[in-house]
């Protein structure tokens, strides 16, 4: 049986945003829910929703910027993309990230 | 740097909430379109792919609010929703906003006015360096004001320690000047001790200040006589020019050098005396009249307090000091005299001192009339916030919490405040200047720099949030309370009643108020009536007076005049005299010495030539042939002069009744022989030929005439100072340019300083009064205004809530009579209320005004009962309306109305 999808950790979603748009370039809020539900391959329950106030939050920060566009069904639609400083945050988080990852997979192991 | 520019585009957000939300719908609709298609590409149908987008999307509301939340600022954003509901509201009823809104605004206008005057008059410190340490030295004798004669003030200066430097100042507003080729003119000069500029810790603008060297008189300066000009007289007379430091100017009868300019911003050291030039004291001072034990003095003296000495140990060390330069002196009574060391932050006090007291009675005023226009706007949002109970407690039943109704009800005060309060401010710019030109000093033109500052901004800013408090936060509280205990009950009585509460005794509180602002009104009415039925014994209407001085070079003082320049100088006023007098459209004109309201107080010791032991004093006047006539004065026996009363003829003289009754009671006077003794040297003897009518002579409210004694300028050429001409209504302004014509084509030394009327300078007396009356007056009507707009409606609400009750009572057979009775009783309860608050009030109001009045005590029966009856009165005339409408209730109407 396969696990049941966790809830996106707190904190991890604006990650998840800098490093897709960093690697797939400009999209738009569709696209990039559907990229990380792609990669989650089913272990991530996000409303996809709630991509958008953190799309908000990161551009209010000056990580991402938006552009208006059209969609693949002609509509009009907000295609966002990671900017410079956005690229600086990425690469320390996911440092950090990397650290804190190390960090809880040796005190898991210690454990069992 | 991240917070910040998140916090910049959160505010950038509160302003396009609009566009943001169609820009998210777009998105969000882009969203779920896509989504659909990836369903239906996956093989749903289209209706069952719509909602599935729907749940993979999640809570479309839900997201929306957290992404608001998170666009803008969430308090902030609330806030504004209050306010543009606030201002549907208002707009909704633009009566009501106007009149709360226009009460506001002169509450608020005339509270910033009057402390903007306060301010530049009582509170705004010299631009120097901690002026807090500042201190005006203030001799004073058996309690008085007394002044320090120059040898004292030396001696003092010489052995004091608890002041880090003591200066005098002795101002000149009309100084003689003249600038390298031209005509002299008159500047407004201030004569200094040199070490003023340091004292007062201040460095130039250009060249240098005058120093300790510049006065001094024992040669070391070498002769050479220094001036700093003001900034303001740089530029204006001397375009800012850079080379100014080295250009001389002639001032009696010295050569002395510019050698700078003082900073820009210190304009003096007095509120609204602004010195063009600065010169030092002593070079520019007689010699002989500084040493003079009793002669030189100066309009005032100032310190700074050496460090950690308090005034009270200045104070301490200066009386003891000069009460043993005093017995040195031989001065029998050295304990009879103290000086007092007062805060000098402000500088010299001659307009705070004439203007300090008015002005803080003006402010309790205003104050008054500030709260009463406040509680007005208060009671009608508590009026209407009743008329809106069920939608209040239809939204506190849907949830709303109390915090978020105040918040609401009070943000509509605000707005209103808001709105009043700038509109207010406007209303003070406007008229502040008007306001402070009614602070004068008879003698010179004051300026003030009534100018917002920090603290004028304060206090406005002040003013408006307490207008915001009261107008807005209370009704609010109240209603809410109201709102939230009765819930939607139908018959929300309890309710109004509490608001009803409020309401009376807030219109009680307005009308106690405006009793004591009426009374005010009434007591300096009282007084100026009593001030303008005083007969002041001459005719001030109709008569132009220029006030001038002869500046024709000649003895310096203590050196008698020479026949000659006394021939010569009769000569001229006999030629200025006569040309007067042929001014067409003049009655009668003169010159005279002193003249009349001119503020001075003379007295000359005279000598009855037939009983030397009789010697009276009395104030003497020298004046021209028709000075009786030009000033109305009326001779009751023997005559005037004439044009034959010259040098040469029998020496004569006119005196009034009090010398008279002083001197020669039960015998006839004319004829009698009466000498001047001046200098201890009995002088040829004049014979009394007039008799005069007694009159005031520099102040209306004299109590007693005191004796006078009139020569003929002919026989005894003192320098005039005062020309005057009688004329008809209408023709003052084009007479008074002729006589000024007259005056500069006879002589240019004779110099003209300030051209006035007779009458203006006796009103000038009463100035503080009439600022008073004029203030409180207006304000009077006003406050009784605004106390009847909030009675009626008060009332006219209240019945509009009874009509069902008074229907019932009309179809009970109650008399429609008895109905209106009942109304103006309610009316009569809350003005009897208030006439109990409202006496006490207006009587420690008079009390306060007592230095203001003449004629009446503070408790004069007939301002307070007037005030009163006024009030009465408007209190029923307020109710007229209402109590009308109540008893045209129809029972039918109001009862099928239910």
């Amino acid at each position: 049986m396969a696990p049941l999808p966790s809830e996106v950790p707190y904190g991890t979603l604006d990650l998840m945003v800098l490093k897709t748009l960093k690697v797939m370039g400009p999209l738009h809020g569709y696209g990039l829910a559907r990229r990380i539900e792609q990669v989650a391959e089913g272990s991530l329950a996000l409303n996809q929703g709630t991509i958008y106030p953190a799309l908000l939050r990161l551009e209010q920060k000056g990580w991402i910027a938006s552009e208006w566009g059209t969609s693949e069904t002609n509509r009009r639609a907000r295609f966002y993309s990671i900017t410079r400083a956005g690229r600086r945050q990425l690469a320390a988080e996911a440092d950090s990230w990397a650290r804190t990852v190390a960090l809880m997979a040796r005190l898991l192991e210690e454990d069992s | 740097m991240t917070a910040l520019r998140v916090l910049a585009a959160r505010v950038r957000g509160l302003w396009s909430r609009r566009r943001g939300d169609a820009e998210l719908d777009d998105d969000i609709q882009a969203h779920l379109d896509l989504l659909t298609e990836e369903y239906v590409h996956r093989g749903l149908s289209r209706d069952d792919a719509r909602a599935a987008a729907r749940r993979a999307f999640g809570g479309v509301e839900r997201m929306k609010e957290t992404y608001r939340d998170q666009r803008g600022l969430r308090f902030v954003a609330g806030l504004m929703q209050d306010a543009r509901y606030a201002g549907r509201m208002l707009r909704r009823d633009p009566a009501f906003t106007t009149v709360a809104v226009a009460s506001l605004a002169l509450g608020i206008g005339a509270s910033t006015a009057a402390f903007s005057l306060f301010n530049a008059v009582v509170l705004r410190p010299l631009p120097v360096a901690e002026s807090q340490q500042l201190v005006v030295l203030e001799p004073q004798r058996r309690g008085g004001r007394f002044v320090l004669f120059n040898p004292v003030f030396e001696a003092l200066r010489r052995q004091q320690r608890t002041l880090s430097g003591v200066f005098a100042v002795s101002d000149e507003p009309f100084l003689n000047v003249t600038f390298d080729e031209s005509a002299p003119v008159y500047v407004r000069g201030s004569l200094v001790s040199g070490n003023y500029f340091a004292v007062l810790g201040l460095s130039p603008a250009i060249g240098r200040l005058l120093t300790d060297r510049d006065d001094d008189v024992s040669g070391a300066s070498g002769g050479a006589c220094a001036a700093v000009i003001s900034h303001q007289f740089w530029m204006r007379r001397f375009d800012a020019s850079p080379d100014v430091p080295g250009r001389t100017l002639r001032v009696r009868e010295r050569v002395c050098t510019i050698v700078g300019v003082a900073p820009a911003e210190f304009v003096g050291h007095q509120q609204g005396y602004a010195p063009d030039v600065w010169l030092p004291l002593r070079p520019l001072t007689d010699r002989k009249l500084l040493e003079s034990p009793r002669m030189a003095f100066f309009s005032g003296v100032m310190g700074r307090l050496a460090s950690r000495v308090d005034a009270a140990r200045a104070e301490a060390e200066l009386t003891t000091l000069y009460q043993q330069i005093l017995a040195a002196g031989r001065d029998p009574h050295p304990a009879d005299f103290r000086i007092h060391v007062a805060p000098g932050a402000q500088g010299l006090d001659a307009v705070r001192r004439q203007f300090g007291a008015p002005l803080t009675i003006v402010l309790a005023l205003v104050g008054a009339v500030l709260l009463i226009a406040t509680v007005n706007v208060a009671n009608l949002l508590l009026a209407r916030g009743a008329a809106r109970m069920p939608e209040l407690s239809t939204r506190a039943a849907l949830g709303a919490g109390r915090g978020r109704l105040v918040r609401q009800l009070a943000t509509e005060g605000s707005v209103l405040a808001l709105l009043g309060g700038l509109l207010g401010i406007v209303l003070a710019w406007l008229g502040t200047p008007a306001l402070a030109s009614l602070v004068s000093l008879g003698y010179t033109t004051i300026t003030l720099d009534v100018s917002a500052d920090r603290r004028v901004t304060a206090v406005a800013a002040a003013t408006i949030v307490l207008a915001a408090l009261l107008a807005g936060v209370l009704p609010a509280l109240r209603l809410s309370q109201a709102t939230l205990r009765t819930g939607m009950a139908r018959d929300g009585r309890t309710t109004i009643g509490h608001a009803q509460r409020l309401t009376r005794a807030l219109v009680a509180i307005q009308l106690a108020l405006s009793l004591l602002l009426v009374t005010a009104a009434g007591l300096l009415l009282r007084t100026m009536r009593h001030l303008s039925g005083i007969d002041p014994g001459f005719q001030p209407a109709h008569v132009v007076l220029l006030d001038v001085r002869d500046e024709t070079p000649g003895s310096s003082f203590g050196k008698a005049d020479t026949a000659e320049e006394k021939a010569e100088r009769a000569a001229l006023y006999r030629t200025l005299d006569d040309r007067l007098n042929a001014v067409p459209g003049v009655y009668a004109a003169s010159v005279s010495w002193l003249g009349l309201f001119g503020g001075s107080d003379l007295w000359l010791p005279l000598i009855d030539v037939d009983r030397p032991e009789n010697r009276p004093l009395a104030r003497v006047d020298y004046v021209s042939a028709r000075y009786f006539d030009t000033m109305g004065m009326q001779i009751l026996r023997g005559r005037g002069f004439s044009d034959s009363d010259r040098e040469g003829t029998d020496r004569v003289a006119v005196v009034n009744e009090a010398l008279l009754r002083a001197r020669f009671s039960g015998s006839d006077a004319l004829g009698r022989r009466l000498a001047l003794d001046y200098q201890g040297e009995q002088q040829r003897p004049f014979t009394i030929v007039g008799i005069v009518r007694d009159s005031k002579y520099n102040d209306l409210r004299e109590d007693r005439t005191n004796p006078m004694m009139w020569v003929p300028l002919a026989q005894a050429p003192f320098r005039a100072t005062s020309v005057a001409l009688r004329t008809q209504a209408g023709a003052e302004s084009i007479v008074a340019r002729r006589a000024e014509e007259v005056l500069r084509s006879t002589d240019p030394h004779l110099m003209l300083r300030k051209t006035t009327t007779l009458s203006a300078r006796v009103d000038q007396k009463t100035a503080r009064e009439r600022l008073l009356l004029g203030l409180s007056s207006g304000f009077g009507v006003l406050a009784v205004l605004l106390a009847g707009v909030g009675l009626y409606g008060t009332l006219a609400y209240a019945v509009s809530r009874r009509t069902r009750e008074l229907g019932v009572r009309l179809a009970l057979g109650a008399q429609r009579h008895a109905v209106l009775r009942m109304v103006l009783a309610d009316a009569l309860k809350l003005a009897a209320i208030a006439l109990v608050v409202g006496v006490p009030l207006a009587l420690a109001t008079a009390a306060s005004l007592r230095a203001f009045l003449f004629g009446v005590t503070p408790l004069d029966p007939t301002a307070l009962v007037g005030g009163c009856v006024v009030l009465v009165v408007a209190a029923l005339l307020a109710a007229y309306i209402p109590a009308r409408r109540a008893a045209a209730v129809d029972p039918i109407v109001a009862l099928r109305w239910e």
